[in-house]
């Protein structure tokens, strides 16, 4: 039976090349905008390097005071992780780095932007950067507050020009301060924006004086890894029964709000505490998928309709057979599926072109934006949603015809 | 005539209803893009209000232990003094945050003869400000070392914070708030528009406050005119004196015009991508109409080739079904700018009525130039439809 509906829809769709090209033209650019939306979003949201271990990870990266009339909303300090995040007994390891600053170097006459993060030694432990030399910054070295740092491939080219061998051992100055390399890493774009620097350095060598300053805002990120999966929701449980017994550090304010997240719903956090970040953008990018489809959903049923009144001889001739409305309804959804997984077919061929200009565009440095099964996962349930989406209301205009009358014509 | 083509219209509402809905969608797509677009040239020929070519910010922190005002005034203004005195620096001066181009803003509330404002910009600078930027006074002075002694609290604003406030009438002298704050804020000054958030975006109503020795608490840019043959290696030279009078501080150096460069992208990014989409919708629609369009003059033969036979010319036969687009065209529009007005009459978005307006009527007049030009091809085909052939098929 389906062979024979995919024979028909072939025949149906070389009968007028028009009308086939303006259908496929509509559905394909479609779903090629779709996609590389799609592939942008899963790189930015589900790549995890350098943090593999995301699954067992939490991130606490926002803190907020509020009070009646006032609010003050900021990174947490680096006392307020060390401090009270620390003492939580479910993390097995506890990452404290940085968000990423920047600085300046001169070398030779040319002048460098340097984007530094601070980190602790659980930092190298948690997330799994790639070395393409050395290794991380020890436990010892972060202890002894060793002038050391790990740089990333793109700072190597910068500092040091295209062709400079390996570079652990040498000295790459920053703040006016020479720190000597111990590794290099693979490039993060900057839409991972917690794990993103050009050169880490240990936070003991860092200018702040984490003694004296006990404020909860500042400028750091923490990353709280349970032992297993099944740990998580307990970190979390822990974390939040935590956050109202800390002291209250103002009489401006009466409440502290800070979360321990998961990744995605941390990257989405607007800092509002009343709506969710999470309800926020997923609305956003259902209206935006939505209005990007609406138009060519409209043309391609316009398109659909019309096409149908060609054909009314030959529903004309399966209705007085007896071919009920179900299957005539049920064919049509068939042959429009069929022609919209064509279209998708051509949809990801575009969609790989585009993905290679913007690539080459380097919009924003490092993002290798690439089709994966995910993508392509998502690509097909797009291509149903827009197939019945355009096929339902021509099929039931179809099935509403009048034997005799699509006899006659 | 039109009667006739309503009748006609409406016989075949099911399938016209559809194409009514298309179009509309397309008028509402285009007017987006277009409000977009008119809003970006309308601010980017405004003029931009400062002069940024050789303008540097140096980022700093205050690192000193000391918490006495006076003598962290006594520092901070030594070191102003040596950055002025380095060759090449043509004045510098000392900012907020909230310098040109930067990603921080900082607003709040006002309130003049009981009417609240909000969102009003709030910068906190020195005297040396409009000469570093060269910003230009349009009446009144700017801030002087006098002032510094003065008890009553004073304030510069830009003009759009004028034209707000006074109309056509003059600030100087006269009194604002914050909020519900008692204390009262002189205006002395107005400067002109800056446009601090790039050249797309408008220049919101500003006030600038003059910088007391408190601030130097919190302060934490420097803004450096330079001469134009300042390079990296004198680049290189402020910033060791800056690294070695802060010891512990981090120090960095950014270029207003980089900073702008940067900052326009963030508003131009998404313009382009919208037109992308939007330009690819339409062609969609476009292609969609003329098929449309071509397939029911196909069906509609015997009745085109009945009206050649009785003595209809081919142009009116043409102008017939370019009419009939351009009637259902006119109706999509007539729904859409109900829609469409109500943006500038619910004031969504804050933008001038005119920029609506403008994208309102830039809209109406592209969506017609697709539509007839979808319409004319089959219009011709129609007009060289021969009766005997078209009848005789029936």
């Amino acid at each position: 039976m389906l062979k024979n509906y995919f024979k028909i829809a072939i025949a149906v769709l070389k009968r007028r090349k028009f009308f086939t090209f303006i259908s496929l033209f509509g559905i394909s650019f479609t779903l090629s905008i779709l996609m590389v939306a799609t592939a942008f979003i899963d790189k930015v949201v589900n790549d995890d390097y350098p943090d593999k271990k995301r699954d067992r990870s939490l991130y606490v990266a926002h803190i907020e005071l509020k009070g009646k009339e006032s609010m003050n909303a900021a990174a947490p300090s680096y006392y307020f992780l060390q401090h009270y995040v620390g003492s939580l007994k479910t993390p097995v390891k506890f990452a404290i780095s940085s968000n990423f600053n920047s600085t300046n170097t001169y070398v030779n006459n040319r002048k460098i932007v340097i984007n530094y993060k601070y980190t602790n030694a659980d930092y190298w432990d948690i997330l799994e950067y790639k070395f393409s030399e050395g290794k991380a910054i020890t436990k010892q070295q972060i202890a002894n507050a060793e002038r050391v740092t790990v740089i990333s491939e793109d700072m190597k080219k910068e500092y040091f020009g295209d062709d400079s061998g390996p570079v652990v051992g040498k000295y790459l100055e920053a703040d006016n301060i020479k720190y000597r390399i111990c590794g290099v890493v693979k490039n993060i774009p900057i839409t991972a924006y917690l794990f993103y620097a050009d050169i880490y350095l240990p936070y003991t060598v860092s200018k702040i004086d984490f003694k004296s300053d006990k404020g909860y805002m500042g400028e750091f990120t923490g990353i709280l890894l349970a032992a297993d999966k099944s740990d998580v929701p307990k970190m979390k449980k822990e974390f939040d029964l935590m956050i109202p017994k800390l002291p209250i550090p103002d009489k401006q304010f009466d409440k502290i709000y800070s979360h321990a997240d998961p990744y995605v719903e941390g990257y989405v956090r607007t800092g509002n505490e009343t709506k969710s970040g999470m309800l926020y953008a997923i609305t956003a990018l259902s209206v935006f998928a939505l209005l990007v489809m609406l138009l060519p959903t409209l043309n391609l049923v316009n398109i659909n309709v019309t096409r149908i009144m060609e054909r009314s001889s030959e529903i004309g001739v399966r209705k007085a057979f007896g071919a009920s409305s179900q299957t005539l309804v049920y064919q049509f959804i068939v042959e429009n599926l069929i022609l919209t997984f064509l279209g998708g077919l051509i949809g990801i061929v575009l969609s790989v072109v585009a993905l290679y200009f913007i690539n080459n565009a380097r919009l924003i440095a490092n993002l290798e934006l690439s089709l994966n099964f995910t993508v392509l996962f998502y690509a097909l349930g797009i291509c149903i949603v827009f197939g019945l989406l355009s096929g339902v209301y021509p099929a039931w205009r179809m099935s509403k015809l009048n034997v005799v009358t699509a006899l006659k014509a | 005539m039109f009667k006739h083509l309503f009748k006609l219209i409406w016989n075949k509402k099911k399938q016209n209803s559809l194409l009514i809905a298309e179009i509309l969608l397309s008028f509402m797509v285009m007017f987006a893009v277009f409000t977009f677009g008119v809003n970006s040239y309308r601010n980017y020929v405004t003029p931009m209000g400062i002069d940024y070519e050789h303008v540097w910010v140096i980022n700093y922190n205050n690192s000193l232990k000391t918490t006495s005002s006076d003598s962290l005034a006594l520092f901070y203004e030594s070191l102003l003094r040596n950055i002025k005195s380095m060759p090449k620096v043509i004045d510098a001066g000392y900012s907020s945050n909230n310098v040109p181009f930067s990603s921080s803003h900082s607003s709040s509330g006002i309130k003049y003869d009981g009417e609240e404002f909000d969102r009003v910009n709030q910068f906190t600078v020195d005297d040396n400000y409009t000469n570093t930027l060269g910003a230009k006074m349009i009446e009144g002075r700017w801030y002087n070392k006098e002032d510094k002694a003065g008890k009553q609290r004073l304030t510069v604003i830009n003009n759009s914070l004028k034209e707000k406030l006074f109309g056509n009438t003059t600030a100087l002298g006269k009194y604002l708030t914050y909020g519900d704050d008692k204390a009262k804020i002189k205006i002395i000054g107005v400067v002109n528009d800056i446009k601090f958030d790039g050249d797309y975006q408008v220049a919101g109503p500003s006030m600038y406050g003059r910088a007391d020795t408190s601030a130097y608490h919190w302060l934490s840019r420097i803004l450096v005119k330079v001469s134009p043959d300042a390079d990296a290696a004198f680049e290189g030279r402020l910033y060791k004196m800056m690294a070695n009078t802060l010891k512990n501080s981090n120090i960095e150096i950014e270029h207003l015009d980089n900073k702008l460069t940067a900052y326009n992208k963030f508003t131009l990014v998404p313009l382009i991508i919208l037109s992308i989409v939007a330009a690819f919708l339409i062609i969609n629609v476009a292609l969609g109409i003329f098929g449309v369009l071509w397939y029911n003059i196909n069906k509609r033969r015997g009745e085109i080739g009945l009206r050649r036979a009785i003595g209809a010319s081919g142009s009116s036969v043409s102008s017939q079904l370019v009419t009939e687009a351009l009637i259902l065209t006119t109706l999509s529009i007539i729904a859409g700018t109900f829609f469409a007005v109500q943006f500038p009459l619910l004031n969504v978005f804050d933008l001038p009525a005119g920029v609506y307006l403008t994208a309102i009527g830039l809209a109406i007049g592209f969506i017609y130039l697709v539509v007839i030009a979808c319409s004319l091809y089959p219009g011709n085909q129609a007009a060289a439809i021969y009766p005997a052939v078209a009848l005789h098929e029936e």
